[in-house]
């Protein structure tokens, strides 16, 4: 079970109107544990108005730098990244799990490969420890750059990776792809579109120099790069990916439990949601998991181990109350966020409304 | 990783539907965490019963050659549950527990049909809970089922979740190295006819049920799991390019 562990800030550097550079140190005895691979990134979790929020943030140092760092750009609306925008300071400690994620490729010091990065905004963070890591530890490496930003004032590390490529000078360059902001070259204004991607490989990049493409944005640009990769022939095991957290909910809500006097027996009627359907069935209170009730009733709830340890089956209980018999996977702050696992759960109240879609 | 897009973002079920990955447990939303744990599940469920399976013909093998074949397999296929556990593990599975929650080598009668469901209470393919009936059953078996999971690791190497697609991927070349380790197997087995007449009552045996691991054509779950990107071709076209296959390696061995 993935476990915290407190980190203590040590230095706040702004980076750019709206993004912090936070150094963290470890415990020592936890020193091991926040080893971190390139690319990789932490999560971090904080209580907001006495409850859990969780958020990931890559790491942008790179291995050599001697010092775990991260770079946290304010999203609006963004409980977590507002907060550590406004109020991050030395001396605060935070709680995080060990690096985890895959964003990254082995390396070797007798390597003459090319890489090739593609990132949009603060997608820059992973793809600049990658960048760091490479150049200091593969000497005959290469590394491009393709960084997409809405305007000058937005670019994260500018400073950081100016002083990159005049330290590798001939082996780290980058081109700057800005929005709305008018350059020289056509080509670097605007966003990268298929277009662009084309007109990049025809007369910037070739596209058959490239051993590894790594791309770090919002779902759209994903999407093109990775199609225009691929029709460069770039193959899939050669393209990784990290994709923007922008799928993580600004605030979870926590469920609405209705307090009915806690009747044993009987039946409860339960109203499932699964896929967008929702179906009403009746239960017994004993005897039955809710699980075994939706699979009963045609519903094709996931499920797996049906022993409490995987948690294919969770689901969100949105009113009524159940018991859960066995948990071995589901975390504290999501259970109090109401997450269940469906199949060690039988109804305590008289009416259940749960779902699988949340 | 960050925050969120500060620039454009679009439906998710677009995205996925175009071919983009996801690629943290913190991206992945409710329902398609429920589809990837349950494809993961049943990977890992019939690696480790397959693992357990073959586990006992070690000590079956005809010769040194043949015993070592079937321990690198049995060790190999419990390194291949292990390492898609891992990614369960950081959706929150209790490693450690996930692994004995079953009696992996547990088998029903040999004559019992179940057809393509699951049975008991794991995930593991209908396939897994047939037993083995010596040397050369298990290795005729070990080749269509092998066939069959190279198969499948063609389409699961492109699911939506890069993580597992990954490891899919480094799985997939030692995979079809069990294939191979089967067929070399088999044909030794069919050099005399006593061993071609056995072999050819095993294939009769093990074809119908290596095939139901495919599932049912048209299901409503191939569907979801499209729509997610979890899966690409449909039941019916894998079986069909398992069939191919499988027809052209037993004619090889003559046992058309």
């Amino acid at each position: 079970m993935a476990r915290f562990h407190p980190l203590e800030v040590t230095e706040v550097r702004r980076d750019t109107r709206d993004a912090v550079v936070v150094s963290l140190r470890p415990r020592d005895e936890d020193r091991a544990a926040f080893d971190f691979i390139q690319g990789q990134y932490l999560t971090f979790r904080r209580e907001f108005d006495g409850e859990e929020l969780r958020r990931s943030y890559s790491i942008c140092a790179g291995k050599d730098d001697g010092v775990l760092r991260v770079g946290i750009k304010r999203v609006d609306g963004g409980a977590f990244s507002t907060w550590a925008n406004e109020n991050l300071e030395p001396g605060i400690v935070l709680e995080a799990m060990p690096p985890m994620g895959r964003f990254f490729t082995a390396l070797d010091p007798s390597s003459e490969k090319h890489y090739l990065g593609f990132a949009g905004g603060s997608g820059i963070t992973p793809v600049l420890s990658i960048i760091k890591t490479v150049l200091a530890r593969e000497p005959a490496s290469e590394f491009t750059l393709v960084y997409a930003n809405r305007q000058i004032s937005s670019i994260m590390f500018r400073e950081e990776l100016e002083d990159l490529k005049n330290l590798y000078l001939g082996r780290f360059s980058v081109l700057h792809i800005l929005e709305t902001e008018a350059q020289e070259i056509d080509l670097f204004t605007g966003r990268i579109d298929a277009d662009k991607m084309n007109r990049l490989f025809d007369t910037w990049i070739d596209p058959t120099t490239i051993d590894t493409a790594f791309i770090c944005g919002p779902e759209p640009m994903m999407l093109t790069i990775a199609e225009s990769l691929r029709a460069h022939g770039v193959t899939d095991d050669r393209i990784k990916f990290e994709l923007f957290a922008s799928g993580q909910p600004g605030r979870a809500k926590r469920p609405a439990v209705s307090r009915e006097a806690a009747n044993r027996s009987g039946t409860a009627r339960a109203t499932i949601t699964l896929d967008g359907a929702t179906r009403t069935v009746d239960m017994p209170k004993e005897g039955q998991t809710l699980l075994e009730a939706a699979l009963e009733h045609d519903l094709d709830a996931p499920f797996a181990c049906k022993a409490g340890v995987c948690s294919t089956c969770r689901a969100k209980v949105l009113d009524g109350e159940v018991e859960m018999a066995v948990n071995h996977a589901l975390e504290d702050y999501e259970v109090r966020q109401g997450y269940v696992l469906t199949c060690q759960c039988t109804p305590v109240t008289d009416t259940l409304v749960i779902s699988y879609d949340q | 990783m960050s925050d969120a897009a500060a620039v454009e973002t679009m439906e998710l079920e677009d995205y996925l539907a175009r071919g983009g990955v996801l690629t943290s447990p913190l991206n992945v939303p409710a329902r398609y965490r429920g589809e990837l744990m349950r494809l993961m599940a049943a990977f890992v469920d019939s690696e480790l019963a397959g693992s357990a399976g073959f586990a006992d013909v070690i000590n079956d093998a005809p010769g040194i050659k043949q015993r070592i074949a079937a321990a690198r397999i049995v060790l190999e296929k419990a390194d291949h549950a292990e390492r898609v556990l891992d990614i369960m593990a950081e959706f929150g599975a209790d490693r450690g527990r996930y692994a004995v929650h079953q009696p992996w080598g547990a088998r029903i009668a040999r004559d019992a049909d179940i057809g393509p469901t699951r049975h008991g209470n794991d995930m593991r393919l209908s396939v897994f809970h047939y037993p083995l009936d010596g040397w050369t059953d298990a290795v005729v078996m070990n080749v269509l089922m092998g066939l069959a999971t190279g198969v499948q690791l063609e389409e699961l190497s492109n699911v939506s979740y890069a993580p597992l697609a990954e490891v899919f991927r480094a799985i997939a070349p030692i995979e079809a190295r069990h294939a191979e380790l089967g067929l070399e197997g088999l044909a030794r087995i069919v050099e005399t006819a006593e061993g071609r007449g056995q072999a050819r009552e095993s294939v009769s045996y093990w074809r119908p049920r290596v095939a139901a691991t495919f599932g049912l054509a048209g299901s409503g779950r191939f569907e979801t799991l499209r729509r997610f990107g979890l899966r690409h071709t449909p039941n019916g076209d894998l079986r069909a390019k398992w069939a191919f296959r499988l027809a052209d390696e037993l004619a090889r061995a003559g046992l058309a």
